[in-house]
C-alpha cells in the first residue's frame, strides 16, 4: 500500500539554463546531489509522496530544459497546461538569471493560467559570490504574489521546504475553492474516493461564498 | 557427462573466436586495401563500413564518408592543410578581441554547456579538451546564425573528437581517459579543426533539427508515432491510453541522436553505419533506429502506467549492452526502413 495517496499534484520547474533545476528535482526525489550532471534536453521527470497536513500527497514534477523553452515550446506547453504549480528558479550568483524571472512568470501565467501557484526559488545558496540579495528577491516575489525561498541543491538546504510549501499552497487553493481539482488540466487528481467525499462536503460552502 | 559437455563447448567457443578473429582480419585487410587505392570508391567503402569500421582506421574512414576528405589520395594532404588553416584563421579572427569581443548570449550558453558534456569522462573534463570544444561550438554557432548554438550540439561533436584523437595515440591507450594536454599543439589543433569540419558536415544534413522551432525534430516525432502505430499497434495504443506523448520522451532521442541513451563507444559504432547513409543517416535512418529502440522495450512498457513509463524512458536500462545489441538495433532499423521507407503510404494509412 506504499503507493496510496490522497492527492496527486503536478509541478513544473523552470528557469534559465544552468540554474540547477534538474539538481533541485534530483535532490528532492533522491535526497542527494546529482554529481556530474549533463544539461537537460526536453524534460526530466520525477515523483515523490510527501505528507502535508493530514494528507498523503504525491508530487509529480517535471524539470524543463530552458533553451528548448524558447525554440521549442510545445513540449513545455503540454506540461504547463496540466500543472498546478511551478518553481521558477534563478541562480543567486547570476543576476541575469534573476532578471529573466519576469519572463518566466509571464510564460507561466500565460500557458498555465492565473491560478497556478508560483514559487520563486533562489538556488546555489552554497556559493559565496552572491549577485542577488535576499531582500531584493523577497520584495520582487511579494510584488508578483509569489512565495520565495532560497535553496542549495548541493547541500539540500531549503529544498524539501520549497516543494512542501508549493504543495501546501496548492492544497490551500483547493480548500478555499480558488482552484477546482475537477477542472481538466488543473494539475490535481484525487488519490482515492474518501477524499472526494470530503471535498464534496465542502463544496456547497464554496458555492455559497461565490454567490455572495 | 557434465564436464565432458563443458569441455566440448569450450572448444567450440575457441573455434568460434578463432573464426571471428580471422573474419575480422580479412575485413580489416579489405578496408586497408581500399584505402590504399589512388581513388577510394565511396560506394564500396559505404557497403563495407555499414557493419562497423575497425578502430585503427576509423578516423580516415569517417572523414571520407562524411565528405571532408577527398577520395583522391593525391589531394588529401593539400585539402587537409587548407581546411585546418582556414579553421585556425577563423578562430584567431573570432577570438581576436578576447571573450569580451564575443556574442555574450551564445558564449554564455557554450561556456556553461561544455563542462556538462560527458561529465564522467576524463577526456572531456580535461581543460585542454574543453577549450577546444568551446572554440568549435562558438565558431560553428556564429557561422550558422539560422540555428546558432543549440543545447545538444555539444554532444554531437564528442564522437568526432574522440575518434580523431585515436589516430594520434597508441592503440592500447584508452582515449576516454587519455590526458590530451600531452599532445603537441599542432596535433591538438588538427584534431580540433577536423572535428569542427566534420561536425559541420553532419549538421548540414540535419539543419532543420536546430533552426527555429526545430521543425526537423517535430517532423521526426510525428513519423516515429506513425511508424510505431504500424509496427507495434498495441504499444502505440497503450502509450496513448496512459497519456504519454511521443514528444515527451523522443524529443531527446532526436535532438541528441540517442547519445544520452547509449555509451559513447556504442554511439561511435552507430555512427559507422549512420555515416554510410550520409547525409540521410542522422535523420531518416535514425528514425528507424528510434523505432527499433522503443519497440525493444515493448513488453516492459505494456505493463507500466504513466509515471513508470516516463521514468523508464528517461533512463532506459542499456548499461549492460554490448556491441551486439547495437548491431541488432541497426539491423532491425534497416529492416523497418526497407519495409516502410520506399512506401510512405504504408505509414499514412495508419491514422
Amino acid at each position: 500500500m506504499a503507493h496510496t495517496y490522497d492527492f496527486l499534484l503536478k509541478f513544473l520547474i523552470t528557469g534559465d539554463s544552468g540554474t540547477g533545476k534538474s539538481c533541485l528535482l534530483h535532490q528532492f526525489v533522491e535526497n542527494k546531489f546529482k554529481e556530474g550532471a549533463t544539461h537537460t534536453i526536453g524534460v526530466e521527470f520525477g515523483s515523490r509522496i510527501v505528507t502535508i497536513g493530514k494528507n498523503q500527497v504525491k508530487l509529480q514534477i517535471v524539470s524543463c530544459d530552458s533553451a528548448g523553452q524558447e525554440r521549442f515550446r510545445s513540449v513545455t506547453r503540454s506540461y504547463y497546461r496540466g500543472a498546478a504549480g511551478a518553481l521558477l528558479v534563478y541562480d543567486i550568483s547570476n543576476r541575469n538569471s534573476f532578471t529573466s524571472i519576469a519572463k518566466w512568470i509571464a510564460d507561466a501565467r500565460k500557458l498555465a493560467g492565473a491560478d497556478i501557484a508560483l514559487m520563486l526559488v533562489g538556488n546555489k545558496l552554497d556559493l559565496e559570490d552572491r549577485e542577488v540579495s535576499y531582500l531584493e528577491a523577497s520584495r520582487f516575489a511579494q510584488e508578483n504574489e509569489m512565495t520565495f525561498l532560497e535553496t542549495s541543491a548541493l547541500t539540500g538546504e531549503g529544498v524539501e521546504e520549497t516543494f512542501l510549501k508549493c504543495g501546501r499552497a496548492i492544497l490551500t487553493k483547493i480548500e478555499t475553492g480558488q482552484v477546482d481539482p475537477e477542472r481538466p488540466g488543473s494539475g490535481i487528481q484525487y488519490g482515492d474516493s474518501s477524499l472526494r467525499r470530503i471535498s464534496q462536503k465542502s463544496r456547497p460552502a464554496r458555492q455559497k461564498s461565490l454567490c455572495c | 557427462m557434465g564436464d565432458l559437455h563443458l569441455i566440448g563447448t569450450e572448444h567450440q567457443t575457441d573455434a568460434v573466436y578463432a573464426l571471428q578473429r580471422s573474419k575480422q582480419k580479412a575485413r580489416f585487410l579489405k578496408f586497408k586495401d581500399m584505402l590504399q587505392q589512388p581513388v577510394v570508391d565511396l560506394d564500396v567503402l559505404r557497403k563495407l563500413s555499414w557493419s562497423g569500421v575497425p578502430t585503427a582506421i576509423r578516423p580516415i574512414v569517417w572523414q571520407l564518408l562524411v565528405g571532408y576528405l577527398p577520395c583522391n589520395s593525391d589531394r588529401r594532404n593539400v585539402a587537409l592543410e587548407r581546411k585546418r588553416k582556414e579553421y585556425q584563421d577563423g578562430v584567431q579572427q573570432t577570438f581576436a578581441r578576447g571573450i569580451e569581443g564575443l556574442d555574450q548570449t551564445i558564449w554564455h550558453q557554450v561556456f556553461i554547456d561544455v563542462p556538462r558534456t560527458n561529465p564522467k569522462m576524463a577526456l572531456f573534463q580535461n581543460q585542454t579538451t574543453q577549450r577546444c570544444l568551446e572554440r568549435i561550438l562558438y565558431c560553428w554557432a556564429i557561422r550558422h546564425p539560422a540555428s546558432s548554438y543549440v543545447q545538444g550540439i555539444n554532444d554531437l561533436v564528442t564522437p568526432f573528437f574522440l575518434v580523431f584523437l585515436t589516430a594520434y595515440i597508441e592503440e592500447d591507450q584508452d582515449p576516454e581517459s587519455y590526458d590530451i594536454s600531452l599532445l603537441p599543439p599542432e596535433i591538438l589543433s588538427a584534431i580540433e579543426a577536423d572535428s569542427y569540419w566534420c561536425l559541420s558536415k553532419l549538421l548540414d544534413g540535419i539543419q532543420d533539427n536546430f533552426t527555429h522551432a526545430q521543425p526537423g525534430i517535430q517532423r521526426q516525432i510525428v513519423k516515429l508515432r506513425e511508424l510505431i502505430c504500424r509496427i507495434d499497434a498495441p504499444l502505440a495504443a497503450h502509450l496513448q491510453s496512459e497519456h504519454v506523448e511521443f514528444i515527451q520522451f523522443s524529443f531527446r532521442w532526436m535532438n541528441c541522436l540517442l547519445m544520452r541513451e547509449v555509451t559513447l563507444q556504442h554511439t561511435i559504432r552507430m555512427w559507422d553505419t549512420y555515416l554510410t547513409e550520409h547525409p540521410h543517416g542522422f535523420s531518416e535512418f535514425h528514425l528507424y533506429v528510434c523505432a527499433a529502440f522503443l519497440t525493444k522495450w515493448s513488453a516492459e512498457l505494456m505493463r507500466m502506467e504513466f509515471q513508470e513509463i516516463m521514468l523508464f524512458l528517461q533512463d532506459v536500462p542499456t548499461d549492460d549492452w554490448q556491441e551486439k545489441e547495437i548491431e541488432l538495433l541497426l539491423s532491425e532499423a534497416f529492416m523497418w526502413k526497407s519495409l516502410f521507407h520506399a512506401s510512405p503510404m504504408h505509414l499514412g494509412g495508419s491514422k
